[in-house]
C-alpha cells in the first residue's frame, strides 16, 4: 500500500507534467503539481506507518501475499512481510524522504527537470519501501534492483554534467557487481529449499536443510550483495562519486532509501547468516575494515560533501560490524540514529552550499556561524549525534553496538572499533570547525541563511537527533528500550566503563580538532609535511580507484580484447563473413552455364523432356 | 488409306521442325512460329487417336473438344506473344533473342 502510494505518485507526475506543460506552457503551474502529489503520497506513507506500527503491536507481526507466477510446481507469491524491523525501515524512510522532499522545493527551485526530480525522488522511495516490506526472495531482488535504478536517475540528474553522468554509471556498475552475487546467492537459497519465501527459507535452514557449503556460499553472495549497495570496502568507490548528484539526493541516499538497502538485507537474513559462523565473521570484519579505513579517508578530505559520503562508508561499516556480532537492536537504532543525523548533515550541507553559491570546499569556508545561524546550530546537532556525545542518539546506538561487539567478538574487534570512534568525533569536529567557526572567510561575505522551506526540515531533523537517543531507555515494563522493542526479552544497560571510555574518547578527539584546526597548536600542515608518505596515500585516498583503473586497465580490457578479437576472427570473420563468400564464389562459377542465349535453355529443356521421358519408359514400364 | 502411323509420322515430323525452328532461329517472330508449329503437331497427334483408336463416341467427342481447347488457348498466347514481341521491338529496336540479355547476371 504504501509503496504503492508513492509508485502511483511516480506515474501521476510523469503523465500530469506532460499534461500540464502542454496546457500552461511556460506557467508556474506543473513546477507546483509535482512536489505536491510526491510530498502529498510521502505524508500519507507516514501516516499509514502510524497505523501499521499500531496495527502490529496490537497483532503482531503478518504477512499478505498474492500469487504472482506459476512456473511448473513452484509458485512465486507478491507480498509484504510487516515485522518490527520493516516497521522500522518504513518510519526512517517515509519520514527522511518527506522532510527531503520538503527540502528539495527550495534547494531545486528553478531547475529545468523540477518535476521529473520529484517523479524521480519518489519511484526511488518507492522502492525502497517495496524492498523493506518484500516477504520473499524475488520480490525484494526487483526492488532492490529498481533502488538501484532510482540512484542511478538520481545521481545522474545533473546528466549535461560529465562527471555526474559518470558518477551515475559508477554508482550502478559498482553496485551490479555485488547485484549479480545477490542474485546468485537468491538462486542457491531456492534451489536449497524450493521457495523464495523468507520464512519459508529460514525455516528450512533452521532445521537444518541446507547443506552447510550452500548455506555459506549462499549468505556470502547475499552479502557481497549488501557490500555492494552499502559501499562496504571495497566496493565503496561509488559513494564518494555519488556527490555529483543534488545535495538533497546525497542526503536521501545515505540516510533512508540506498545505502541502508545492503545492512537491511544483512538484518533480515540474520537468522541464516547466524547459521553460517565464518560468514558471520567475515561480515564483522569487513565492517570494522570500512570503518577505520572511511574514517581515516574522512579526515583529509577537503569537500565537505566527501566527508560526509566517507562518514556515511564508516558508519555504515560499524553497523556491518554490529550485524557481524549478531546485535540487530543495536544495528537498527544505529541506522535510525544515523539515518537521521546524517539527513540532519547533508541537508545543512545542502543549506551551506546553497547560501555560498556551490562551494563546496571547506577551506574555502570559516565563520559561517554569523552568516547562517540556524544551519550551523543544526548542524553541529548533527556532527554531535554522528560523534556520539550523549545525550544523543548516536551516543546509544554507538555505545550498545560496541556493547554488542564486546559481548560476541574478540576484544581486538573492541579496540579498533574504539578508534574508528575516535576518527569519528575527529572529523566531524573538523569539518564543523573549518566551516562554520573561526573567522569568516572573505570569499564568504555574500553567504546568507536560507528560505524556511529548507531550514524547517533542517530543525525537525535536529530536534529528532536530539530526541532519538531517548528512544533507548525503559520507560515502562512493556517497553525496555529499543532493544527490547526489537527483540523482547532484551532491554537497556547502562554500562559504565565502556560508556566513560567512549565519552572520553569523543572528548579528546574533539580537544585534538579544537587543537589542530582551531587553535593550530598542532598544526596539522606540519603532520602532513611530516607522515609525507601517509598523507598521500591518504589523499588518495589508498588508490582504491588507481586499483580498480589498473584491473580494468590489465585484466578486464585484456580478456574483453581476446573476447573483440574472437569475435572478430571467428565468428565474423569465419562465421558469418565465411559463409557468406564461399557461397559467393559457388555462385561465381556455377552462373557461367547461364549463357542468356535461348537455344542453350532450349535445348536443355528438350533433352530434360527426352531424358524424363527415357527414364520413365525404362524404369516404370 | 490413310492409317494412324501417317498421322503419327506427320505429328513427329512437324513436331521435329518445331523444335529445331525453336532452337535454331534467333528471330523471336520465327520462334513464336516453330512453337505454332509444335502445338499443330500435338493437335495433329490427339486427332489421329481420337479417330483410329477403338474408343466410344463420348471419347471421341472429348478428343476432338481437346483439340479445339488447344487451338483457343495457341490462339490467345500467339496474340499475349505477339504483343510482347512489339513491345520489345519498340524499346530495343530488335527481335533477335540472343540481344535480348537484360536479365542476365
Amino acid at each position: 500500500m504504501i509503496p504503492a502510494l508513492s509508485a502511483s505518485a511516480f506515474f501521476l507526475i510523469i503523465v500530469l507534467n506532460r499534461v500540464l506543460g502542454f496546457a500552461f506552457p511556460g506557467s508556474r503551474v506543473p513546477s507546483l503539481v509535482a512536489p505536491v502529489i510526491s510530498i502529498g503520497a510521502m505524508l500519507a506513507g507516514f501516516v499509514l506507518f502510524w497505523v501499521v506500527l499500531v496495527d502490529l503491536l496490537q497483532n503482531g507481526p503478518g504477512t499478505f501475499s498474492i500469487g504472482w507466477l506459476t512456473v511448473g510446481e513452484t509458485e512465486i507469491q507478491w507480498g509484504v512481510m510487516v515485522d518490527k524491523l520493516s516497521v522500522v525501515m518504513i518510519g526512517l524512510v517515509t519520514f527522511i524522504a518527506l522532510l527531503v522532499q520538503v527540502y528539495s522545493i527550495g534547494y531545486m527551485k528553478g531547475d529545468p527537470r523540477f518535476g521529473w526530480y520529484f517523479a524521480a525522488h519518489a519511484l526511488f522511495a518507492a522502492a525502497m519501501l517495496a524492498l523493506v516490506l518484500a516477504d520473499n526472495l524475488l520480490f525484494l531482488y526487483v526492488a532492490w534492483e529498481l533502488v538501484g535504478l532510482g540512484s542511478y536517475l538520481l545521481i545522474g540528474f545533473w546528466w549535461e554534467k560529465r562527471s555526474a553522468a559518470q558518477a551515475a554509471k559508477k554508482a550502478f556498475i559498482t553496485t551490479r557487481i555485488g547485484d549479480v552475487g545477490l542474485l546468485i546467492g537468491i538462486i542457491l537459497l531456492f534451489r536449497a529449499t524450493g521457495s523464495f519465501d523468507i520464512s519459508t527459507i529460514f525455516h528450512v535452514a533452521a532445521s537444518g536443510g541446507i547443506g552447510t557449503v550452500t548455506l555459506n556460499t549462499a549468505t556470502a553472495l547475499i552479502f557481497l550483495g549488501a557490500m555492494g549497495k552499502s559501499a562496504q570496502f571495497p566496493f565503496h568507490v561509488w559513494l564518494p562519486a555519488a556527490m555529483e548528484g543534488p545535495t538533497p539526493v546525497s542526503a536521501l541516499i545515505h540516510a533512508a532509501t540506498m545505502v541502508t538497502a545492503g545492512v537491511f538485507l544483512v538484518a533480515r537474513m540474520l537468522p541464516l547468516f547466524e547459521l553460517a559462523p565464518d560468514v558471520m565473521m567475515a561480515v564483522a570484519i569487513t565492517g570494522l575494515v570500512t570503518f577505520v579505513f572511511a574514517g581515516t579517508l574522512a579526515l583529509v578530505m577537503t569537500d565537505i560533501k566527501r566527508v560526509l559520503a566517507y562518514s556515511t562508508i564508516s558508519h555504515l561499516g560499524l553497523m556491518m560490524l554490529s550485524l557481524g556480532a549478531g546485535a540487530l537492536a543495536a544495528t537498527l537504532f544505529h541506522l535510525v540514529a544515523h539515518g537521521v543525523s546524517k539527513a540532519l548533515l547533508f541537508l545543512g550541507a545542502g543549506s551551506v552550499m546553497h547560501g555560498s553559491d556551490g562551494e563546496t570546499d571547506a577551506r574555502k569556508m570559516g565563520g559561517l556561524r554569523t552568516k547562517m545561524p540556524i544551519t550551523a546550530f543544526t548542524f553541529v546537532i548533527g556532527a554531535l549525534g554522528l560523534a556520539g556525545l550523549p545525550p544523543l542518539a548516536g551516543f546509544f546506538s554507538k555505545d550498545e553496538i560496541l556493547l554488542g561487539v564486546w559481548a560476541d567478538l574478540n576484544p581486538a574487534f573492541l579496540v579498533v572499533a574504539l578508534f574508528g570512534v575516535f576518527l569519528s568525533a575527529l572529523y566531524m569536529a573538523r569539518v564543523v570547525l573549518l566551516v562554520f567557526f573561526g573567522p569568516l572567510n572573505p570569499e564568504r561575505k555574500g553567504a546568507h541563511e536560507s528560505p524556511p522551506v529548507m531550514w524547517v526540515p533542517l530543525a525537525i531533523l535536529a530536534v529528532l537527533a536530539l530526541g532519538v537517543g531517548f528512544l533507548a531507555f525503559n520507560y515502562t515494563t512493556d517497553y525496555q528500550g529499543f532493544a527490547g522493542f526489537m527483540s523482547p526479552g532484551h532491554h537497556f544497560e547502562v554500562t559504565g566503563w565502556l560508556m566513560g571510555l567512549s565519552i572520553a574518547i569523543t572528548l579528546g578527539a574533539f580537544t585534538g580538532a579544537w587543537l589542530a584546526y582551531s587553535r593550530d597548536t598542532i598544526s596539522h600542515a606540519a603532520l602532513a609535511q611530516r607522515f609525507p608518505l601517509i598523507y598521500r596515500v591518504l589523499v588518495n585516498k589508498y588508490y582504491i580507484d588507481e586499483a580498480y583503473q589498473w584491473v580494468i586497465d590489465h585484466v578486464v580490457l585484456v580478456i574483453a580484447r581476446l573476447v573483440a578479437l574472437f569475435d572478430r576472427v571467428v565468428i565474423n570473420d569465419t562465421g558469418v563473413d565465411g559463409l557468406a563468400i564461399s557461397i559467393r564464389l559457388s555462385a561465381m562459377r556455377t552462373r557461367v552455364i547461364q549463357t542468356g542465349y535461348l537455344y542453350t535453355y532450349g535445348t536443355a529443356m528438350a533433352f530434360g523432356v527426352v531424358g524424363l521421358a527415357l527414364i520413365w519408359w525404362i524404369f516404370l514400364t | 488409306m490413310i492409317e494412324l502411323a501417317h498421322f503419327q509420322v506427320l505429328g513427329a515430323a512437324l513436331f521435329a521442325i518445331g523444335l529445331y525452328g525453336v532452337l535454331a532461329r534467333r528471330n523471336a517472330v520465327l520462334i513464336l512460329m516453330s512453337i505454332e508449329l509444335m502445338l499443330s503437331a500435338v493437335n495433329i497427334n490427339l486427332i489421329g487417336y481420337a479417330a483410329f483408336v477403338d474408343f466410344t463416341e463420348a471419347q471421341r467427342a472429348l478428343g476432338q473438344v481437346l483439340i479445339i481447347f488447344v487451338i483457343t488457348i495457341a490462339a490467345a498466347e500467339l496474340a499475349l506473344a505477339i504483343a510482347i514481341i512489339l513491345r520489345l521491338y519498340r524499346n530495343r529496336s530488335t527481335v533477335n533473342a540472343d540481344e535480348i540479355n537484360l536479365m542476365k547476371f
